[in-house]
């Protein structure tokens, strides 16, 4: 489980059955497959699950095949991230009382998750969220907008703009994303020192 | 107080900006004590004196430059210093109308609100603005309420509203932050907004301050002080902009910082709103040169002992790494001045 010293990043759950869920929406991607089977399998038998599963994967995890099998109800899987975010969007506009959430994949992914599950109200009390795989960020630039994806260096060049962006440990949940600024801004060409995200 | 304002000021390149000795008389200076670390330093704020506490928001010889500095950064950058969440605009109303009523109250030489049911006359002479509009109507003000007022309005202006137990982000006018980004700290929790403080949140600050924070009832404000420096008196220096003037910060030397450097303290009159629930978090800037604090011999000894012994967490936070030890340097020429 992902605990940092981060005070804006969400502290994420393990997945375990809401026991009043009247559907439990299971969705995740890549590496999240592992956790979403293993919730499967702890939901009472009989109850009503429907599954969507992501394939796009940073560290090539694919659990489509197990999860086709662990799935009793209806199953979707998508290539994209972005395909199964539309997807949600389309399902919880459909949805009714009783519907619960459950996100398992990268934090890139659950941030992206969450903010379709924001559109619709969904409250921590209905929404579980479990951070799985590698560390990856990603990054906002505070100069051009831009998002860039599966950051794993404290220092890298914006994929917008092009600057030499420091990450900062802020994260923003509207945003799905934590901060990146400028990181030669008082000399240019004076960096921190290169370093990897390991948290 | 007599409102002398100020009309040729500018907090850009090339710089024009200064304190008259009424100004600088009534700086609130923030330092009690000869170190400096957080608190829960809230206080009732009522009225008191005939400085910057005698007035619910306070407004002074800065006001007209100040507002044309904010024009400024939102023509240039559009959705970077104004954002509102949709579900704001009930606060929005509330905050217009506290902003109104104070300024009219308090300087009624300049501001005037006449009221006939919902239709509201206000005037602003230091703008010269005279505009009529229908209170609780968006459509019959030019733009959204909040940044109707707070364009008129010294300092910047941040809306929290209250739900499950803390308070959030909801709306911001923040053309003087400081290193901070209102769009990626919107919708953040009390704790989420403060996080990169350091020290604070293990002390337990934000902790009790927020409790204080939930229990404040309309009508009965308090108020803080905090403060940071900055080179150049250059009040938009946020996140967006850092490559601006972040080159400032190499320019300081023991010679030129008492030019140079500029403290920044901020009053945060922080009030209940009465419909919404709302609470606003004005952060009202005020700088000075160092050369013109130190001017008060008592001001220039404390400064000298606070900077020399500040917490290198905080020196670093702050934004100070780069020029701190020149600062000092020039401060220590005040270490023992006789008060």
């Amino acid at each position: 489980m992902l605990i940092t010293g981060i005070k804006s990043r969400p502290v994420y759950d393990r997945l375990t059955p809401f026991p009043e869920a009247l559907l439990h929406l299971v969705v995740g991607q890549g590496s999240g497959g592992t956790a979403m089977s293993r919730l499967i399998a702890e939901i009472a038998p009989g109850a009503d699950i429907e599954v969507m599963y992501s394939t796009e994967s940073f560290t090539g995890q694919n659990h489509l095949a197990a999860l086709k099998d662990a799935a009793p109800g209806r199953f979707d899987w998508f290539a994209s991230n972005a395909a199964l975010s539309q997807a949600l969007h389309d399902r919880l506009s459909q949805a009714f009382m009783g519907t619960r959430l459950y996100l398992a994949g990268s934090e890139s992914f659950i941030g992206l998750a969450m903010k379709v599950a924001r559109q619709f109200d969904l409250n921590a009390d209905e929404v579980l969220r479990e951070h799985c795989g590698s560390l990856v960020r990603r990054v906002w630039c505070v100069h051009c907008d831009t998002y860039s994806e599966n950051i794993t260096q404290r220092v890298f060049s914006c994929s917008g703009c092009g600057k030499p962006l420091v990450v900062r440990d802020h994260y923003s949940r509207l945003m799905g994303a934590f901060m990146g600024v400028q990181g030669d801004a008082e000399v240019p060409g004076e960096l921190p020192e290169a370093s990897e995200l390991d948290t | 107080m007599q409102l002398e304002v100020k009309t040729d000021e500018s907090f850009r390149v090339p710089y024009r900006f200064s304190n008259s000795p009424e100004a600088l008389a009534r700086f609130p200076f923030p330092f009690p004590d000869d170190s400096y670390m957080y608190s829960v330093n809230l206080e009732p704020h009522v009225r008191t004196g005939s400085g910057v506490f005698a007035n619910a928001f306070d407004i002074d010889e800065h006001y007209v430059g100040e507002c044309a500095d904010r024009a400024r950064a939102l023509a240039e950058q559009p959705g970077v210093h104004y954002v509102s969440l949709p579900h704001m605009m009930q606060a929005q109303w509330d905050v217009l109308e506290l902003i109104m009523e104070s300024y009219a109250g308090d300087f009624p030489q300049v501001f005037e609100l006449r009221k006939q049911g919902a239709q509201w006359n206000w005037v602003n002479r230091l703008l010269g603005i005279d505009d009529r509009f229908t209170f609780g109507d968006p459509a019959s003000l030019p733009m959204e309420p909040f940044e109707y007022i707070s364009r008129q309005a010294q300092g910047d202006w941040v809306l929290l509203e209250e739900r499950d137990q803390t308070l959030y982000i909801g709306a911001g006018m923040t053309t003087e932050r400081a290193d901070y980004s209102i769009r990626f700290d919107l919708g953040m929790s009390w704790h989420e907004f403060h996080g990169p403080v350091p020290l604070a949140h293990e002390l337990g600050v934000f902790d009790k301050a927020l409790k204080f924070m939930l229990r404040l009832r309309t009508n009965h404000p308090v108020r803080r002080l905090n403060w940071t420096t900055t080179v150049f008196p250059r009040l938009e220096t946020s996140a967006e902009t850092l490559p601006d003037w972040g080159p400032n910060r190499t320019m300081v030397t023991p010679d030129n910082a008492g030019e140079t450097v500029h403290l920044r303290v901020e009053l945060q009159p922080l009030h209940r709103l009465p419909r919404s629930n709302a609470i606003v978090f004005p952060i009202r800037t005020y700088l000075a040169p160092l050369g013109e604090l130190v001017t008060n011999p008592a001001w220039g000894r404390r400064l000298y002992r606070v900077m020399s012994s500040l917490h290198q967490e905080l020196v670093d936070y702050k934004g100070m790494t780069r020029y701190h030890a020149a600062m000092v340097q020039y401060l220590s020429r005040f270490a023992d001045a006789s008060s």
